[in-house]
């Protein structure tokens, strides 16, 4: 047997080597075919390295828009933008106090793309950052960070103080007197932090003022420590989603009559040997799957339970592409129309009147204006510390994978006065405070 | 092996300390210990020992340069130089709530931040501002050059002779 083999190859022209070449690498390159099957659908999502993410199959709860709005993915394809962008801003732009801002000129004259790449650099963070909330406002409002999601949601909040901690040293970059002044002042409030606030501050500026220092250190963050970070826990994130048993969805979504008759499944030890079998055959009949390693606790279910689910392939894919695109034309649109500022070089005897933070730290910079401490450190502290606890002592399990479930009226009220209160401070910060931080009418 | 051990030892002491288990424990104690190391010495390592600023100690020139009436500010230095017939003094020009520049006017201090006031002496007078502006030692050098030292405050109202 194993000579005829041999055989066989030494046979092989060289023409028919050389014409099977593009098929041979193609082959080795993508382990099958377009898949017109479901065992082959399976089989492209098990073998492709960026289809391997996703679970072969979804359930349906999970495909519908309204439910997650894809809030979750249009955040990462922003971060993406913002990395791909990045990236590229890096070619031109040096951390120096005496060249940033120059460089940041020479976008508008002497680069190419220049100033839209700005732009979506820019916007992508802005909307980052407001995609971002609503996602975790989403997932709070459908009670999906319950039992057994309890940790993805710490894990949400994390990388939601990243997202605004990316967007705070990226702020600084440009050198400008926006950016000069928000960080003074961002950092500052940093110093009201008990016991180690002078040393955080000083370990963030390596100074003990806002200049070069502050400077590289913040570009370091900003292009290097907290991408990393992020990306990391973006990770993190979506293998807890598949571990934590896929997207919330309310429990009847599962308990839909079933007509077919449960003894046609096969249970979730089915060797993975069935992918052995040839593509002709008729999996609907003969549901098999394989799994790849042992999954304790909350997963997605095969064979006993009724089967509201559909492939991943090409049923997620499309949903997750149409996202995608949404997202990309949002932020071309936007950057085509609007530029992203950049005011006066930085002088550091005149603070503009009023030294604005961006807009997602006015509330912040509202409260600071009554008093540092609670303005700056307290409350955001204890409100951090509430956002992470909260799937600890929120215990219920009523009212998951649903809006605003009626059970879960009570927690739902908090979050939206939580949510309210801040756009309300938000508001007041950014249309009704004027010179000296006075109030005025916008009107 | 060692489960045969275990059981060896127990028939000895009525507290068995299985070798196996103090090994682990001082394993992991090493490895805590010098991941703690590590954490620490990245921290030192990140803590600059010289900054590259301003000098905390600086000449300002000779008191002639400021007349009777002066209330400067002198920007990289971040302090106001004021002179109110021989006396002089040297006033922070940091605001003590969140460290933006306040302006310098003839009746004080305002800042354009989140609106802290202060008085001619830097007392707070209304805004956010938890302290006075602090003052800082002004003294004769040698060659008859003012010097003022950021690293020394004294108590306001302590004012320098010329
Ligand atoms: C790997 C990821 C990233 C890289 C390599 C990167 C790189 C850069 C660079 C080189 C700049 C300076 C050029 C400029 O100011 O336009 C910058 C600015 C900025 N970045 Fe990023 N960035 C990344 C991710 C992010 C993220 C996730 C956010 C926020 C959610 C963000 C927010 C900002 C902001 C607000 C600016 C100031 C933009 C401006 O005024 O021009 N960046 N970034
Ligand atoms: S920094 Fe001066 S009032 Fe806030």
């Amino acid at each position: 047997m194993v000579y005829r083999m041999s055989d066989n190859i030494q046979k092989k022209s060289v023409l028919s080597v050389l014409l099977g070449f593009p098929s041979a690498v193609w082959t080795s390159v993508f382990r099958n075919d377009l898949p017109h099957t479901d065992l082959g659908r399976s089989r492209t999502s098990f073998t492709n390295f960026f289809l391997h993410i996703h679970p072969v199959k979804v359930h349906k709860h999970t495909l519908r828009p309204w439910f997650t709005m894809g809030l979750g993915l249009i955040s990462l394809f922003l971060f993406l933008t913002l990395t791909v962008t990045g990236v590229l801003l890096m070619f031109y732009y040096v951390p120096s106090t005496t060249q940033a801002y120059d460089r940041m000129l020479d976008l508008r004259g002497s680069v190419a793309f220049g100033v839209f790449l700005r732009n979506m650099h820019r916007w992508s963070a802005h909307g980052m950052v407001a995609v971002v909330f609503l996602h975790m406002c989403r997932v709070f409002f459908t009670g999906s960070y319950k039992k057994p999601r309890e940790f993805n949601w710490v894990i949400g909040v994390l990388l939601f103080l990243l997202t605004l901690f990316l967007s705070f040293t990226g702020y600084l970059l440009p050198w400008d007197q926006l950016a000069f002044w928000a960080i003074t002042v961002g950092t500052a409030i940093a110093g009201y932090a008990p016991v180690f606030g002078n040393e955080i501050r000083f370990l963030l500026l390596g100074d003990t003022t806002v200049g070069q220092e502050a400077l590289l250190r913040f570009y370091v963050l900003h292009v290097a420590v907290l991408p990393l970070i992020t990306t990391l826990l973006i990770a993190v994130h979506f293998w807890r989603i598949r571990k934590d048993g896929g997207m919330s969805r309310p429990a009847e979504a599962d308990i839909v009559v079933s007509t077919e008759p449960t003894s046609k499944t096969v249970s979730a030890g089915a060797p993975v040997m069935a992918f052995a079998g040839a593509d002709g055959i008729n999996v609907i009949e003969k549901k098999r799957y394989g799994i790849q390693g042992l999954v304790r606790g909350p997963f997605t279910k095969v064979g006993n339970v009724p089967d509201n689910s559909v492939f991943s392939y090409p049923n997620l894919l499309l949903a997750e592409l149409f996202v995608f695109i949404l997202t990309i034309l949002g932020v071309l649109l936007v950057s085509f129309f609007f530029n992203a500022p950049l005011e006066d070089p930085v002088n550091i005897l005149h603070p503009p009147n009023p030294a604005k933070a961006p807009w997602y730290f006015l509330g912040l910079q509202e409260m600071v204006s009554y008093s540092a401490f609670w303005g700056g450190v307290g409350i955001p502290g204890l409100e951090v510390l509430i956002l992470l606890a909260l799937p600890y002592f929120d215990r219920g399990q009523k009212g998951i994978g649903v809006w605003f479930s009626r059970e879960r009226l009570l927690a739902n009220t908090l979050f939206m006065t939580f949510v309210f209160v801040n756009i309300l401070l938000i508001i007041i910060g950014t249309f009704f405070r004027g010179q000296n931080w006075e109030f005025v009418s916008p009107f | 092996m060692s489960e045969h051990n275990d059981v060896h030892h127990t028939t000895e002491s009525s507290e068995p300390i299985s070798r196996r288990k103090v090994l682990a424990w001082l394993t992991s104690m090493g490895i805590l210990g010098s991941a703690i190391v590590t954490v620490f010495s990245n921290l030192v390592f990140i803590k600059p020992r010289a900054t590259y600023g301003q000098p905390m100690r600086f000449s300002i020139g000779t008191p002639d340069e400021y007349p009777p009436g002066t209330r400067i500010a002198l920007g990289n230095q971040k302090v106001a130089v004021i002179r109110e017939g021989n006396k002089m003094a040297a006033i922070s020009i940091t605001c003590t709530h969140l460290g933006c520049i306040v302006g310098v006017a003839d009746t004080g201090f305002a800042c354009p931040c989140h609106g802290s006031r202060f008085d001619q002496d830097g007392n707070v007078t209304g805004g956010p501002a938890p302290k006075p502006l602090p003052w800082f030692e002004l003294s004769m050098a040698p060659n008859g050059e003012l010097e003022i030292d950021k690293s020394k405050e004294i108590t306001a109202g302590k004012w320098f002779t010329v």
